[in-house]
């Protein structure tokens, strides 16, 4: 049997999931803890990835082409990028924290528009990617991109460090703890205000992070943050909001069910993952790791 | 519109009996006669699009305004009703592509029903839950649909849509059209708000503001929340059926959370809380659009600064901001004549 195409699939799908993982972790955190679904979430992490590029290409024309520049191009955005969440949080966000959820959902839709054509007003309609010239190798009957390693590696990396973050720090505990009791936290005398921000950034952080990552697989288009904010939804339903480990669950089936549907079914691969939200939905609506508590 | 609230005369009565909706919607109701009278068939077509695209929205309101529950699926019903009319159409036209009036009507009328089941179906699974998870399944299941209209291509044609929806001669003529359109959206909304002004409807405003309370007090909940589903898919279905002749074609963009986000737009900016709020809204956000998208390509960077300054500074929409004034203006009347009049009857809150 021929298992090349499968492998290929396994790896694209498993490159996109960790890209999902990223950014559902923000995604997931910030309602977790602030209360708050960040529709704009995607549209950050799609402005990250013209960033990266634009620090990218800056550098290369600095000091001559090189794959290596992508990190400080990506430590660049993702700077750059958190302290726009900041002052996303600070001037707009945090006007709304005492309004209704469809009011907060409808400001950060607002941002999905204007950040999307501040993109085209900046960049063009021109997609950007960045070509690291790394040559495919040849394992398992199939060409694979070695990058594709190098995506898995920064995913699970970071799965792990959240973890680390969450579980064995100080600010990790009290954000997990806001995640279960704001007025608690509140009331022991931590400023809540600053954990919103802190974790705000950090999430914009971690979608920064993705969109750097993510640059020399597949290129930066308009309209893409929409497809994907989609997808990172179905992620957060599926794994359940605030659950880490069920986020990165539900990124990986998310991520290889819809690169295995391409194979078999081209257009209904979102039709599928929408099959399984409904059913998840239906079934169990905290999700496959969420707790009961929080639903 | 201060004005209402100083003299009591025919605009005041309708405020104290209908509350901002009652004056609002003669007022609508009169300049969208004169409509076709502007030169030019542009304007025709614009207040057309309006209204179908104001029904819509109004029709999503049943939903959020009134029963509080956001959906992002709500076009699944406009484009299910768009496309069952569409495709009725299609079967009963000539080959030439010529379709008589009684054919014509009879196409307009598959489009509520198919959509009242699908409402049904789908609203079977959605009003066992609430707030953000109900936003989600409803955000799911029409983005299936979508997708399964864009990908079945031996029957809904898939992505190339369906097109040459030509309506007969008569209904040709812009005119014609709009005053046809006019008339089925003012016999949705008159039966829309007797719905809201139903014992119905005040069991739906009771489930938005508290449903535990409302269930103890032996309300069934879920039976409510899916009438009311049905209700809202019906109309949107009406909405989808007239959409298809309107633009000539349908496709599957229609179905999408795009378009699901147009109702949303345009409830919030004319105001959740009156039964004419999004048609209100659907006169600004569509004008807005036919406007700016003769000067610029950046229309989304436009209503989504509007969107923000909004939701930021005018929680409640334009009608709510309205409403406000009205009875601060009425309160200060009040306190000097020393005479505690009845308040208006539709209480316009935000949900």
């Amino acid at each position: 049997m021929d298992i090349g195409p499968y492998v290929l699939q396994l790896f694209s799908g498993l490159s996109r999931a960790m890209v999902l993982f990223l950014l559902s972790a923000g995604l997931s955190l910030i309602f977790g803890v602030m209360n708050i679904l960040n529709f704009a979430h995607a549209t950050l992490w799609l402005l990250s990835g013209y960033v990266t590029f634009s620090i990218f290409t800056f550098l290369s024309e600095q000091f001559g082409a090189s794959p290596w520049l992508l990190l400080p191009a990506i430590v660049g955005a993702v700077s750059v990028m958190m302290l726009v969440g900041l002052a996303l949080e600070r001037f707009l966000i945090r006007r709304t924290y005492e309004r209704e959820l469809p009011e907060q959902l409808l400001l950060t839709f607002a941002l999905v528009l204007i950040l999307g054509d501040a993109i085209k007003l900046i960049w063009g309609l021109e997609n950007r990617r960045i070509n690291l010239g790394v040559e495919p190798v040849e394992m398992l009957d199939t060409l694979i991109n070695p990058y594709h390693f190098v995506i898995v590696g920064t995913g699970v990396a970071v799965a792990a460090g959240l973890w680390y973050f969450l579980h064995r720090t100080r600010f990790g505990k009290i954000v997990r703890a806001a995640v279960y009791s704001r007025s608690m936290v509140s009331a022991l005398g931590i400023p809540i205000p600053m954990i919103y921000a802190m974790v705000f950034a950090l999430g914009v952080g971690l979608a920064a992070l993705a969109g750097g990552v993510f640059l020399p697989l597949l290129p930066m288009a308009l309209g893409v943050d929409l497809d994907i904010i989609v997808q990172c939804f179905a992620v957060v339903v599926i794994g359940g909001f605030g659950s880490m480990l069920g986020t990165f669950v539900a990124s990986i089936i998310v991520g290889v069910v819809y690169a295995f549907s391409i194979l078999f079914w081209p257009d209904g691969a979102l039709a599928m993952i929408f099959l399984i939200v409904i059913a998840v939905l239906i079934w169990r609506p905290w999700g496959l790791f969420g707790t009961e508590l929080r639903y | 519109m201060s004005a209402t609230a100083d003299s009591p005369g025919l605009w005041s009565r309708l405020y104290a009996a209908y509350g901002l909706s009652g004056p609002v919607a003669m007022l609508m109701f009169a300049l969208f006669l004169l409509v076709p009278l502007l030169p030019g068939e542009f304007w025709t077509h614009v207040g057309t699009e309006v209204l179908i695209l104001g029904l819509f929205a109004m029709s999503f309101n049943l939903l959020y305004g009134y029963m509080g529950q956001i959906s992002f699926g709500h076009a699944a019903f406009f484009g299910v009703g768009a496309y069952a009319t569409a495709m009725l159409f299609t079967a009963l036209k000539t080959p030439a592509g010529q379709i008589g009036i009684p054919q014509f009507l009879a196409s307009l009328l598959a489009g509520p029903p198919v959509a009242a089941l699908a409402a049904l179906v789908i609203g079977f699974f959605c009003v066992r839950l609430t707030g953000i998870y109900f936003a989600m399944l409803t955000l799911a299941f029409g983005e299936m649909l979508f997708y399964i209209v864009f990908s079945w291509y031996s029957f809904t044609k898939g992505d190339d849509g369906i097109q040459g929806l030509l309506p007969p001669p008569f209904f040709q003529d812009s005119a014609n059209f709009y005053y046809f359109t006019l008339a089925i959206v003012t016999a949705a909304v008159f039966v829309m708000w007797r719905i809201t002004e139903s014992p119905f409807g005040y069991t739906l405003r009771t489930l938005r503001d508290n449903q535990r309370r409302a269930a103890f007090l032996g309300t069934n909940v879920r039976t409510h929340m899916l009438a009311n589903f049905v209700i809202a898919g019906a109309f949107a279905g009406v909405a989808g059926a007239l959409w298809g002749p309107f633009s000539r074609s349908v496709n599957p963009g229609l179905l999408g959370w795009g378009e699901s986000g147009i109702a949303v737009f345009m409830t919030l900016i004319g105001g959740a809380g009156a039964i004419v709020g999004p048609l209100l809204g659907s006169v600004i956000y569509t004008l807005l659009q036919a406007v700016v998208k003769m000067y610029t390509v950046y229309w989304p960077l436009t209503i989504g600064s509007v969107i923000l300054l909004i939701v930021l500074f005018a929680p409640g929409g334009i009608l709510g901001i309205v409403d406000r004034r009205i009875r601060a203006a009425r309160a200060e009347g009040e306190a000097k004549e020393g005479d505690p009049g009845a308040g208006p009857r539709d209480a316009p809150a935000p949900p």
